[in-house]
């Protein structure tokens, strides 16, 4: 089951979902809107590698905006700070985006149980678009889960702006 | 309602979800990390054809990892056979994969109900990028369902490898 706005703003009331700072007026009928934060992180090289950490540059973004490019993968956070120990977060753009060709995941909507961060956005222009500091960039949906709850405890929890890909953990792991 | 890595777990070992093989230590709080099966599929036909096969390579993934280039649609299968007649199965990528550009598929991450199988791949990337057999790729989530289940039936219902469209689906 999907959590209305009215029960979303309830449960921020009730500390059992944290979206910090709230506005009411940015509560959707079954979502919420978040903001983009001001810094976006892209890779140094074009050819990615899954095994080996891949370094990025910071880009501030001003009020005059920055424009991102088709081919390249830019990851930005969210201006809030989301989560919750009770219902599954899942992200979306919003569809005034997704109107003019904007991605902010690629592949990963869901988020973990316990996990509160400022999230990252994984974002994808498919042509190019300026997009600017503090603007409405992608809506929060909340879903009941049906089990036990573990909470997340994983390597992106407690960030505080963008953060690049880890995978190459998975590889240290498995060694 | 969507599962948590308890009523995952549970309905594994209940056989009302397949997992083969199963590691519970590729839990997470609501989802199952599944790796990269061991062959990638392409086609060099530019333009694709909703009407018309085109005709598909297949490759296997090298240990030095395989390079998908941006532009090009890649079609790979999960290693693990997974699926449920229980529940519903959504397919997504993980995160760590996704802030690397990689989109393991395209609009369509709905499964359908009773499909238990490889489940195919629709990998394209943002920028170039290595990927490596057995890699742990994306995660497929557990839903609950509300209504009777018409059990699914079908084209690609029990596929084992890649699967290209089959453009009598569209039909």
């Amino acid at each position: 089951m999907i959590l209305t706005g009215s029960e979303i703003a309830r449960q921020v009331g009730l500390g059992r979902i944290e979206i910090d700072p709230f506005h009411e007026d940015q509560v959707n009928p079954n979502s919420y809107d978040f903001r983009l934060g001001f810094e976006l992180l892209v890779y140094q090289d074009l050819e990615l590698d899954a095994r080996l950490p891949n370094k990025v540059d910071t880009i501030t973004i001003g009020e005059s905006g920055f424009t991102m490019a088709p081919d390249r993968v830019y990851l930005g956070s969210t201006v809030e700070r989301m989560g919750s120990d009770h219902y599954v977060p899942i992200i979306r753009g919003k569809s005034s985006l997704g109107r003019l060709g904007l991605f902010v995941n690629m592949t990963a909507d869901l988020i973990d149980i316990g996990s509160h961060n400022n999230w990252t956005l994984q974002f994808h222009a498919v042509q190019p678009l300026v997009v600017y500091p503090g603007m409405r960039i992608g809506q929060v949906t909340f879903w009941v889960p049906e089990g036990e709850i573990e909470l997340y405890d994983g390597k992106y929890q407690g960030a505080t702006g963008p953060r690049s890909s880890e995978s190459f953990r998975d590889f240290e792991a498995q060694a | 309602m969507i599962l948590t890595r308890s009523a995952i777990a549970k309905a594994v070992e209940a056989g009302e979800i397949t997992i083969t093989p199963f590691d519970a230590g590729r839990l997470n709080p609501n989802s199952y990390n599944y790796s990269l099966g061991e062959e990638i599929r392409f086609t060099t036909q530019k333009t694709l054809d909703a009407k018309a096969n085109a005709p598909w390579l297949t490759t296997g993934i090298p240990d030095e990892g395989y390079l998908l280039r941006p532009g090009r649609l890649y079609l790979a299968t999960t290693a693990e056979v997974i699926g449920s007649t229980t529940f519903v199965t959504s397919l997504i990528g993980r995160s760590s994969m996704g802030r690397l550009g990689l989109f393991v598929q395209v609009t369509a991450d709905l499964g359908h109900q009773g499909a238990i199988h490889r489940w195919t791949l629709e990998l394209t990337v943002v920028q170039p990028l290595r990927v490596y057999a057995g890699m742990r790729l994306g995660q497929v989530s557990f839903w609950r369902t509300s209504g009777t289940v018409t059990a699914y039936g079908g084209a690609y219902g029990d596929a084992m490898a890649p699967m290209p469209a089959l453009p009598t689906s569209l039909t």
